[in-house]
């Protein structure tokens, strides 16, 4: 029970580029089968913190661990050898989805999401089409196998991207606002797609602005300003009556810009302004 | 000064020797150039420092000296350290040293000008920097290296003239002979320009051929295009 609340360990996580500090140790826990939103202004270091997960974003120091394995200790030497094969094993494990996607323009969507289950994973190509199938009907898009991603909507595209994922069979997704780049009207799609994941327990932590969003699939909402997080707790607690004055605001800044939702209308019934 | 067209005759076969020697040693220097223009664009991206360094200094050091100079010293120099080669081959090596260097640049150029999210969603899901270059980032820079690419390779051509001045039989040395023996300078050189011309052009429609095959498969637009929604 413990190994699965210590699922996903962030410790102390300190991030500096230049002369600033985007993380100043943060820490953070994620249970297996748990959904965690991050939210907070442009600049608090959100997407930073979520791209120290899976090392692409290397800190100055903290921690990263999997299931109580390391997956990177800072400082430490340059990632060679042995440590960024160890490292892409952790990657593989984590399914990383882009604000601009990411889909790769010169491979099919369906060679798109075989190509790395071939190339890391060593699945035969019957094996890895197999998975890809059956990834690319999951979000959706099992009519646009043999499509090229300029061919696809961005909303397409995002979940192409969201398949390609999957098809690696992660045990945790990271998402850094997937849904940011997207005209309004394609943003329910991909939604869709993540709220189906969550509920089949995929381990999830979201970087959104998707306020109503995360009210429905989050289990608890972290809360981050000025590269710390501020206040963190359950989704109900955090966004209906929220502990501190920064949350508040910025609440009530971001619902006001908002579509209306039923979600959105309750937090601004419970602030105060 | 009329033209006269029996040095066209009489010393066409001679040229055509030159002119074949010229062709072996233009495809031996990229053959062995373009090669290690690739590892040089990819070690001057090299996590080791040593590697990086030396990159880029064999690339700077052939990029920024005048290649007659680089043949002279390749030529006269290395046998005072025991290396006697044969005018042929340090004239091969000196065309791939050169070229490799201008390779390098435009494949790192291609590499450099493809959104850097292509690179990291390829580490993100776990491919080795290799795996991540092998099949993603260079297959879509592809299209954006084979133009310059082939500027370099005429280029390359061109400069192989230089090689005259290192006793090279190739076809410059040979028209310099002629117009020696002939006193007919205006026939011997015209005669070379045009088949370095006609060398360059076939290399080059070789090249566009190659660049309409590899893009043809995917949408032409895709190439340099950074996605977006918006």
């Amino acid at each position: 029970m413990s190994r699965d609340a210590k699922f996903l360990e962030l410790i102390e996580i300190t991030t500096k580029f230049d002369t600033l500090t985007a993380l100043d140790k943060v820490s953070l826990t994620v249970a297996k089968g748990e959904v965690v939103c991050i939210i907070g202004p442009s600049g608090c270091g959100k997407s930073t913190l979520l791209r120290t997960v899976n090392w692409l974003a290397p800190p100055n120091a903290g921690t990263v661990r999997l299931e109580g394995q390391s997956v990177g200790q800072a400082p430490e030497r340059r990632q060679t050898g042995r440590g960024i094969r160890a490292l892409n094993t952790f990657r593989a494990r984590m399914g990383m989805v882009f604000q601009q996607f990411n889909t790769w323009p010169h491979l099919t969507a369906l060679e798109n999401v075989t190509r790395a289950q071939v190339v890391v994973l060593g699945r035969s190509a019957a094996e890895a089409a197999e998975r890809a199938r059956a990834a690319l009907c999951d979000v959706g898009l099992a009519d646009k196998i043999d499509d090229w991603p300029e061919m696809l909507s961005g909303g397409q595209k995002q979940r192409l991207a969201i398949a390609r994922a999957l098809a690696m069979d992660p045990s945790l997704m990271l998402l850094d606002e997937p849904t940011s780049a997207l005209d309004p009207e394609l943003v329910s799609g991909v939604l869709a797609v993540l709220k189906s994941l969550a509920e089949k327990g995929m381990t999830m932590l979201i970087v959104t602005h998707e306020l109503g969003f995360a009210a429905q699939v989050a289990d608890r909402v972290v809360f981050m300003e000025a590269g710390r997080i501020v206040e963190e707790g359950p989704t109900s607690q955090d966004l209906h009556a929220p502990k501190t004055e920064r949350l508040k605001d910025f609440l009530a800044k971001l619902t006001a810009t908002q579509m209306p939702s039923a979600m959105a209308q309750k937090v601004v019934a419970h602030d105060p302004i | 000064m009329g033209l006269e067209l029996s040095i066209f005759i009489d010393y066409g076969p001679r040229i055509l020797v030159g002119f074949w020697l010229t062709i072996k040693i233009v495809v031996l220097a990229i053959a062995i150039g373009l090669p290690l223009g690739v590892f040089l664009a990819l070690a001057r991206r090299s996590r080791l420092a040593l590697l990086r360094f030396a990159a880029t200094a064999f690339i700077e050091v052939f990029r920024n000296t005048p290649f007659i100079i680089q043949v002279f010293l390749i030529y006269y120099v290395l046998p005072f350290y025991g290396l006697r080669l044969p005018a042929e081959q340090v004239g091969v090596l000196a065309l791939a040293a050169f070229g490799s260097a201008y390779f390098a640049e435009v494949i790192r150029g291609g590499i450099e000008a493809m959104p850097a999210g292509q690179l990291e969603s390829a580490h993100a899901i776990g491919m080795s920097e290799t795996q991540a270059m092998r099949y993603v980032v260079l297959p879509q820079a592809v299209g954006v290296i084979l133009p310059p690419l082939t500027n370099q390779m005429l280029s390359l051509i061109k400069e192989s003239a230089i090689l005259s001045t290192i006793t090279v039989q190739e076809m410059t040395m040979t028209a310099l002979r002629i117009q020696g023996e002939t006193f007919r300078p205006f026939e011997a050189f015209i005669m070379i320009a045009l088949l370095y011309w006609l060398l360059n052009e076939v290399v080059a429609i070789g090249m566009r051929r190659l660049e309409r095959g590899l893009t043809r498969k995917t949408p032409r637009s895709t190439t340099l295009k950074v996605e977006g929604g918006r």
